[in-house]
This record gives C-alpha cells, structure tokens and sequence, in this order.
C-alpha cells in the first residue's frame, strides 16, 4: 500500500540525511516560546564580527584546545598520529591547521582541555534527544529550534528534520540569517512555525563590512516570507559603537512600518562570552573584545527606536 | 564542694533502679513522672507557648538522642565529663560513676546489641557509621512516629483520660493487661502535673513581665495550660498549645498533618472574631520558632495539602498560613511539606513556589497523583489508608497514626561493589568482610560480577531485616512507650505497647546509599571491561586501588562513560537494574520476618559524605573518600544535558517499591524571577511524568562560592543538604562541596 511504502521511506530518509551539528541544547529557553530544544547546525555563510559563536562557522568539524585546562602533560603529543600538538619552551601548544580529527588526544587528556568541535548525525539520531521532552513542550508552548551556525546552509538536513519534528506535533523554529535563496526558504516555510530572522546592519555597505555578505538576498527574503504569511520574530544583534547608529535604527522602525504583522522585534545586545572561543579554535577575533552591553544602554537603544516610530522592539 | 549538673538523672535512675522489676507500664509511667516536667526547659522571652527540650543525660525516649541512644538511653560523654571534673563533690561524682556502670549494662542500645545473634554481629562489627568502613550498619533508634494529633484535639486530655479508663473497666472485666491502663493514666497524670507546672510558671512570670502585653500574654498561656488539662480545646492557641507540649512529653518530632488538626479550630476563631490573621500568623510564627529551637535537624515535619482532609476547605487556609509563616521564620524547621494533586485549590501550589523563590528550601513537594498509588503498592494498603501517608524525617513515608517504620539500619551499595570487587575484603581497611564470591579478574562475564553483587546485597539485607525485627523485639519488652501509644491506632483497644503488639502495622525501613555511584560503576565496567575490552581488569583494579595516581587516563575513561541523570538509556537502565534489584530484595524480606513491611528508602542525611569518607576510588570515576550521590539525584556534577534530561532520568525507577525517595533540585534564582512560566511548566511536566517529589534549593549564581570565602556575611543562604535543610555557612565543607558541584539550572 501507498502509504506504507511512504512511511518506509521516511523510515529510511531519517538515518540517511545526516546534518553536522556542535551541539544540542535541551532546556533551551531563548530561542523561541517556552521551553525548548536548539539543534546547532556547524557552518555558516555570513563571518560576522561580533559572532559569539565562532566555531558554528566552519562547516566542518574542528579541533578546540582551552589552554586554561591544560597542565602540559603532553599525553596528547604522544597520541596525536598528526602532529598537530607541540612542545614550544616547555609548553604544549596546538597546531590546528595539522589536525586530522582522529580524537587521539581528546581521549588522552586527563582534563578535558581538548575537544573535537561538530559531529555527524542522521535526523533520527536528532529526533530521538529532541522528541524525550515534548511534554515539556507541551506544557510550556515550546517546541524545537534550528540554529546555527546557518540551518539553511544544510538545508536537506534542516527541512527532514523540521518535517520530522511536525509529524510528532512539535513546534518549529529557526533561527536564520536569511542568508539562502528563496525557493528553498518557500520549501521549509510549510514546516516552520516561527522564524527568528536576523537583521544586522541597514546600510548595503555596512553589511557586508560586518558580516562580509550583501543584505540585499537577506531582505527580499524577508519579503517573501511575510508575504507568505509566515511567523516571523526579527533579531537585531545590536554591537554599542559598530551598529547601533541612527540610520540602523531607522532601517528597522521602517521594517516595522512596512511589516506590521511581524510577530515581534528583539534587540540582542552584545555580550563578550565569545570572546575567547576563538583562541580554542587557534583563530584570532575579528575585532576587540568589546564590555558586555550595560543595562543603560540597552534602555537607550529601545528610547531611541521609539523616537524613530517604533515601539515593538523589546531586549531579546 | 559542687553538686554538678546530673541531680535530675540520679533520681531518674533511683526511679528506675525501684521500678525495675516491675511490669513495663508501670516502670515506664514512674520513669515518665521522673523525667517530666523537670527535664523540660522555661518560658522564654517571646515564647507563645509553654515547653522546651532541656535534654537530660539520662532517660527514655522512643527516639534517637545521639547514634546509640534510643529506650532507656544514657549520653555517656555528659556522664563522664561530670565524673573527671574535680571541682565537683567527692560523693557526686561517685554517684555519677555508680550511675555510668549501671547504665551501662542496663541501657536498652546494650541489650539490643547483646542479642545480635554471631552473624550479625560479625557483620554489623561497628555502630561507628559515621567514622568507620562498612557495608552496612544498624542505627538505634525508633523514629518516625506520628501520633494521632487530630483525636487528641478532638477529645482532649479528659477525653483521653476517659478512653483509658474505659478500656482498663473492660480489661479488668474481661482479662486483659490492666497494668497497661494503669500506666497510660499515670503518664497522663504526669501530662497534667507538666501543663500546672507551667501554668504556674506562666503567672509568675506575668507579675514581673516588662510590658502590659507581655503580662497579658503569659496570663492567657497560663490559663490555657490550666484549661487544657480539663478541658478539649476551644481555640487555635489552646489547641497549639495541647499539641506542642504533648508532642515533647511523647518525643515525638514530627508533627503531623497540621492543616487537618488545626484548621478548623483556626477558621472558627477567623469567623468568630476571636482571632485576625494577623494574631495567627504570630501564633504560627511563635510555634515554627520553638520547632526550629527543639533542633531535631531531620524531624520537625509539618505536613499540608493534599488528598483525605476531612475539612479540606479549612484546611487549605491553614496551610497557606503555614507557608506565610515558613517565609516569615529563617530558620531550618520546621521541615514544611506540602502535598498535592491535580485539582487542589491552586493557590497552594502558587504560595509554594513565592515561598521556595525566596530560598526557603519550603515547603518540600510531594505529589500525591504518584505517592499514594506507590505507597498502596509498595505497602499493600488500599486507596484509603494509602491517602493518609507522611513523609517522616528525612522522607520515609508511613501511614498517619497508623503504622511505624523506623530506618534502624543503613547499607552503603557502592562498599558491597567494591568488596564484592576484592573477593570480600574490604580494600579500605583490609578487614573480611560479606561474602568471598570469587575473584573480580575471574568473573568471565558482566552477568558473573553482576550476579555476585547482589548476592552480596542480599546477604546484608537479610542481616538488616533481622536486625530491624530485634530491634523492635528488645523494644517491645522494654516498654510500652505509652504517650505514642495513647495515640496510635489499636494500641488502647488491644491494651498494647507500640512494639508489643499495639500498632496496626509495623515495618521498617533500610536506607540505601550510593545507589547512583553503583550503577554508573556498573555502567562503566559493563562498556569498558566487558563490552569494548579498552581496560582490562586487572588495570581497573590497580588503578581502583591507586586512587587512579598514575592512571589518569583510565579515570577519563570512566568519567566518559554514560552516566545516570542524563536521559541516557544505557545509564539509566543499569540503575534500574540496581534500584530494583535492592528494592525487591528488601521488599521481600516481609515473608522471612515478622515485619508487616520492609522498604528501601533513598534518602539522605549527609550519609553520603560521611560514609563516602569510607568508600575506595570507584569505577564510575569517583576518586576514594570522595562524598557519594544523594538520594536518588546524579552524582554532582554529572548531569550534563540539561534539567529536562536531569528529570527524565529521575522519574524511570520505580517509586511502587521503596517507601520514599528524595530529589534535590538547585535552581538559580532568576529561574523563579524572570522565568516563572518556564519554571512552573517545567516542574508541571515533572510531576505528571510521574515526579514523587521534590527539594528545590534556589540561591543566586556564585553565592554559594563567595560564601565558602566570606561565611560571615552568607548567613542567610539556606541550602537543602538530603532529607533536611541548612544554612550553607554551617556545613562542613566537603557536605558545602557536594552541594556547590550539583549542578545549577
């Protein structure tokens, strides 16, 4: 029967489209309403550089070395078959670019300094962690959320497993940059409850300064998507003294106006958390460490949004 | 010269010395006429009501004060420091010495280890659980009573008189112990005599009170001790007052389903205009505040909500006044716990939650929707009876003044795997210990180790449940404890002591012990030894036995290994092969004794780092003399995917064979602030997963450190340890350990 073969090949399509993903978060409680679940796609087509996470950005998987763990033992330069671990002037220092991700020395290390960042998983394998708290889900109008990295870089992945969380009833988000093309937004759009659409800079060229992509692809997608009737949230990170200029803040009190229906504007204020990650990848931040945004400023930020007609915006 | 301190306890002993051989009621009513009022402390300065604890060296009590002190008890270390201090009289302290060599033949601890037949008492070589190695040991003791506080306010003292002395008309009538009779009127002579005691105490101290109020105060407190003893009580303060000094005279430490046996009388003073709120909530206060003074540290439970209130609507006003007056009182007692169901009125469940915010650890939650179907089939009760459960102390429920079952005996799961391990030596003190079973390095399979475990469980168990039947045997032929008695279910009718035969059901309980530790160990050896062959057994061993010095990376490997807590499926089955493994096998231990029951309870009093202390490195990676798991919550530190996956593993072993089990929860406080909705859903979708209970634990993120360097000005943080409550800058540190490492949601 139809049906069954049907049935069996969603069986079958469920451990074959396989996604890379940094990590699971259950209990998740900022990425969507209620309580949730974010799936953490590795990889992304945007380097923006304020990004907090920066090991989503590297579609593969990679090495990540906390130095602060480490008490130069060395068992992970005997292990490592590559070499990618040193003894430079008695100390052990990491050579990321030599790594051939065999995990030797994440399994020598006596202190969990050492970690491969990002593994394969098949849908199912995801489903099985993210369907164990549906009744927490339920209970507290949660559900599952796609995050990244950008989920629309893997976009097999991201549709199965959308498709798969809406057979169980769960409610779906994603959390994009917008950064795809269309058609494949069109595509996800009957499995996806909430979009928490990024929106980072206004201007075309500050854009591509701070994320090193256009936002224009960005932009006609969120036309789309509205159009469409989907759900959207609009996230503006916000970064005091890179993006939070007037004509920004315009730019979003006139997507305000021309959206009306938008479900909500969150401003998500920068907080250095990140900073260091990038040293544990062996990459450099793209720019200084900047303080965690203060309470006074983020009250500013939404005062001044209001002066420009737009009082939605909320601290995300 | 001096006479020292022991006056009291001289004469006790003289009593009781007069009294010896004569019928255990008798002797048990003159020991009581001895001991009360004398050994109960004054009035003090904003005290409500009438009595405090001034606990004597020497005396009788149906409890615990101190590891070995339990019936008629002696706290030898007061004794002797009398005799070695020579400042005191000669004849005194010769005295005290005559009274030490008496006591110490003749207390009731000594008999009952005297009896232990050679088996156990090869096994059970120590009563020191607290400083020395062991499988398992006994704890002397008879906790956990709940007397029937209801009918005692219903009826009164003079009801009660009545009851006794028609029950004693009908004895002499128709054969029976009246001797019995005889001491319960006697008892309740000395009860009377106590409330004239302290009614006098109370007019006196109006004369030369310091304010008009005050006089005022201990003038009614003086009239309603004397009232009391004539009359059943009228008012909510008569009736607090009847409770409470009965409640010491009885030693009985927790107190009972006090929104049932005070809520009328407190809604009809509402009503009546006797009394505002207000005047009741400083009642209440006043009475938490003697709670927390009388220091039972795992007692003083005060029970609310729930299902089988015969007065649910009164009740439920009491038990938010309750919690009004737990947020008011910082202090650890009393241990308040609300019961609940799906359908209770909700603002009882909304004040908890206030209350818990504020870092109360209060009320504790016990969900009635899970609890009462455990407890009609772990216990074999119907639905009715089954209504009518108390969590006691540390969380071991019994049935309201119907049944008894004192945790008299504790085993440490993780010390039988690691003897077990080491061919039945204890590698700790390189004493014989349990059963040889074999060499760990011979057994072929994970079955054969698994096998030989409980082998080795079961043989302790047995020992355990044979101990608990002695115990209450030796008890029985002590004495009748007849305040308890007085007011639990059949006693009277059947003109029986509690523990010869009077109360309807008589079980006990065996607290377990590193229960999480043992399964993560199981899990690890099954994945590592046996499964993928990555360590052989003779490197776990050493490394075991070398508390992993130089083997590092075989102790990475361990603590890699899947782990309870984290809704891992490997994890948490090998716990559920362990929890009920023990369960059943203690469960069943009612068909070889006498006992109506006898349950596995998975609690915690800090045991778990005292006997910890005890415990070699252990293969789920624990380092030796390291604190075990509490309860039945992961081991700190080790639930890493977050609270859902944390509570989905707690509610998989079954909660219809063991009678009681506790969860600690820490919670930051922005959880409750600013996700309330969250939090509500989350704890919600717990219970109805089938969540028995709850301890939540809420402090601010990284108080708990600054308090470790600063205790002066951490006063205030109150942290939940096991089965009790405590402020964090008074433990010791390695108990302020385990409760940093547990993680913080």
């Amino acid at each position: 029967m139809p049906v069954e073969i049907n049935c069996c090949e969603r069986q079958a399509h469920m451990d074959r489209v396989q996604g890379t993903i940094f990590d699971i978060q259950r209990f998740a409680l900022h990425d969507g309403p209620g309580i949730r679940t974010t799936v953490f796609l590795k990889g992304c087509p945007l380097r923006c550089i304020w990004c907090h996470n920066p090991e989503s950005q590297d579609f593969n998987p990679q090495l990540s070395f906390d130095r602060a763990k480490c008490t130069d033992c060395f068992r992970c330069v005997k292990a490592c078959p590559a070499g990618a671990h040193k003894v430079v002037d008695g100390r052990h220092v990491a050579d990321h670019g030599r790594c051939c991700l065999s995990a030797k020395c994440v399994e020598a290390c006596p202190n969990g300094a050492l970690k491969i960042i990002g593994r394969k998983q098949s849908v199912r394998e995801v489903m099985d962690v993210v369907i164990r708290d549906i009744a927490y889900y339920n209970n507290s109008g949660g559900g599952m959320t796609i995050s990244g990295g950008e989920p629309m870089s893997q976009f097999r992945f991201t549709l199965e497993l959308l498709k798969a969380a809406k057979e169980k009833g769960i409610h779906t988000c994603l959390d994009t940059s917008g950064y795809a093309p269309g058609d494949l937004f069109e595509r996800v759009l009957p499995y996806t409850d909430l979009f928490l659409y990024d929106y980072k800079a206004t201007d075309d060229k500050e854009h591509l300064r701070l994320t090193g992509v256009s936002n224009r692809l960005i932009l006609d997608n969120l036309d789309l998507l509205y159009r469409e009737g989907a759900s959207i949230i609009l996230r503006c990170p916000l970064v005091k003294g890179i993006n939070d200029t007037d004509e920004h803040f315009m730019g979003i009190a006139e997507i305000d106006r021309k959206y009306p229906g938008l479900a909500g504007i969150e401003l998500m204020a920068y907080h250095n958390m990140g900073h260091e990650k990038y040293e544990r990848i062996g990459r450099k931040p793209e720019m200084e460490m900047l303080p965690t945004t203060d309470e006074a400023t983020k009250e500013s930020w939404l005062e001044r949004l209001k002066a420009f007609g737009c009082g939605k915006a909320i601290i995300g | 010269m001096a006479i020292g301190k022991l006056t009291r306890e001289l004469h006790f002993t003289e009593v009781y010395k007069k009294y010896k051989d004569e019928h255990i009621a008798i002797r048990e009513a003159m020991c009581l006429k001895a001991q009360f009022p004398g050994f109960l402390g004054g009035i003090e300065d904003n005290d409500l009501f009438a009595g405090r604890l001034d606990l004597p060296a020497v005396g009788i009590t149906p409890d615990e004060w101190g590891p070995t002190s339990f019936g008629y008890y002696c706290i030898e270390q007061r004794l002797i420091a009398e005799i070695e201090d020579p400042s005191l009289d000669e004849d005194y302290r010769q005295a005290v010495k005559d009274m030490l060599d008496f006591w110490r033949e003749e207390n009731t601890s000594t008999k009952l280890r005297r009896a232990f037949p050679e088996k156990m008492a090869r096994e059970l070589y120590t009563d020191d659980w607290m400083n020395q190695s062991g499988i398992s040991f006994p704890l002397y003791r008879l906790c956990g009573g709940y007397i029937n506080f209801d009918k005692l306010l219903q009826i009164g003292i003079p009801g009660l008189y009545e009851e006794v002395e028609r029950y004693r008309q009908k004895a002499e009538r128709e054969g029976g112990d009246v001797k019995f009779y005889e001491g319960a009127r006697i008892a309740l002579d000395v009860f009377v005599d106590t409330c004239l005691h302290f009614s006098n105490m109370a007019f006196e101290m109006a004369e030369t009170a310091r304010t008009k109020e005050r006089a005022e105060e201990l003038r009614l407190m003086g009239t309603t001790l004397k009232k009391i003893t004539k009359e059943k009580p009228a008012h909510l303060w008569e009736a607090i007052q009847l409770m409470w000094l009965y409640s010491l005279v009885a030693d009985v430490r927790n107190l009972g389903r006090m929104d049932v046996y005070l809520g009328d009388f407190y809604v009809n003073d509402l009503e009546t205009g006797a009394l505002t709120e207000e005047d009741a909530l400083r009642y209440l206060e006043s009475l938490w505040q003697l709670i927390a003074d009388r220091n039972t540290r795992v007692h003083g439970r005060v029970i609310i909500g729930g299902k089988g209130r015969r007065n649910e609507e009164n009740a439920d006003k009491f038990a938010l006044l309750a919690m009004e007056a737990t947020r008011r009182v910082l202090e650890v007692e009393p241990q308040l716990s609300l019961r609940f169901y799906e359908g209770m009125n909700p603002a009882l469940f909304a004040k908890a939650l206030d209350v818990i915010g504020e870092g109360r650890t209060y009320p504790i939650l016990y969900n009635d929707d899970v609890n009462i179907k455990a407890v009609e089939e772990a216990f074999g009760f119907t639905t009715e009876t089954a209504e009518q459960y108390v969590p006691f102390g540390c969380g071991e429920y019994i049935i309201d003044h119907q049944s008894f079952g004192t945790p008299s005996g504790v085993i440490n799961l993780l010390k039988a795997l690691e003897v077990t391990m080491h061919n039945g030596i204890d590698p700790m003190t390189g004493r014989k210990m349990g059963l040889a079973l074999g060499r760990f390095e011979d057994f072929e399979t994970f079955d054969e180790l698994f096998e030989a475990y409980k082998k080795q469980v079961e043989y302790f168990v047995e020992i355990m449940a044979d101990h608990e039947e002695l115990e209450y045997k030796i008890a029985g032929e002590t004495a009748p404890f007849l305040y308890m008695s007085m007011l639990y279910d059949d006693c009277l009718e059947r003109g029986k002591g509690m523990f010869s035969g009077g109360v309807r059901y008589l079980g006990g309980t065996l607290e377990t012990y590193g229960n999480t530790n043992t399964a993560d160990s199981l899990t690890a050896i099954k994945k590592l030894v046996y499964d993928e062959k990555v360590i052989s057994k003779e490197r776990l061993l050493a490394a075991l036995d070398a508390d992993f010095e130089g083997y590092e990376d075989i102790r990475q490997l361990l603590l890699d290994a899947p782990k309870y807590g984290n809704d891992d499926d490997t994890a948490d089955e090998m716990l559920l092969k362990v929890h009920n493994h023990v369960c059943n096998a203690v469960r069943d231990q009612r068909h070889r004794t006498s006992l109506h029951s006898y349950l596995v309870v998975i609690i915690n009093n800090s045991a778990n780092t005292l006997m910890g202390h005890q415990t070699s490195a252990s293969a789920d990676g624990r380092r030796s003399g390291l604190y075990m798991n509490n309860g039945n919550a992961p081991m700190s530190g080790m639930d890493k995917n977050g609270i859902t996956a944390m509570l989905n593993s707690i509610v998989k072993p079954s909660t219809h064979i063991h009678a009681g089990a506790v969860q600690n929860m820490k919670f930051s406080r922005e959880m409750f602030t600013t996700r309330r909705a969250e939090l509500e859903a989350l704890l919600k979708t717990y219970f109805q997963n089938g969540g028995a209970q709850a301890m939540i634990t809420v402090v601010n993120r990284n108080d708990l450190e600054r308090a470790m360097e600063e205790p002066e000005k951490y006063h205030h943080i109150f942290v939940r340890v096991g089965g009790f409550s405590a402020r964090f800058v008074e433990l010791g540190r390695d108990v302020q350990l385990d409760i940093l490492n547990r993680t913080l949601y």
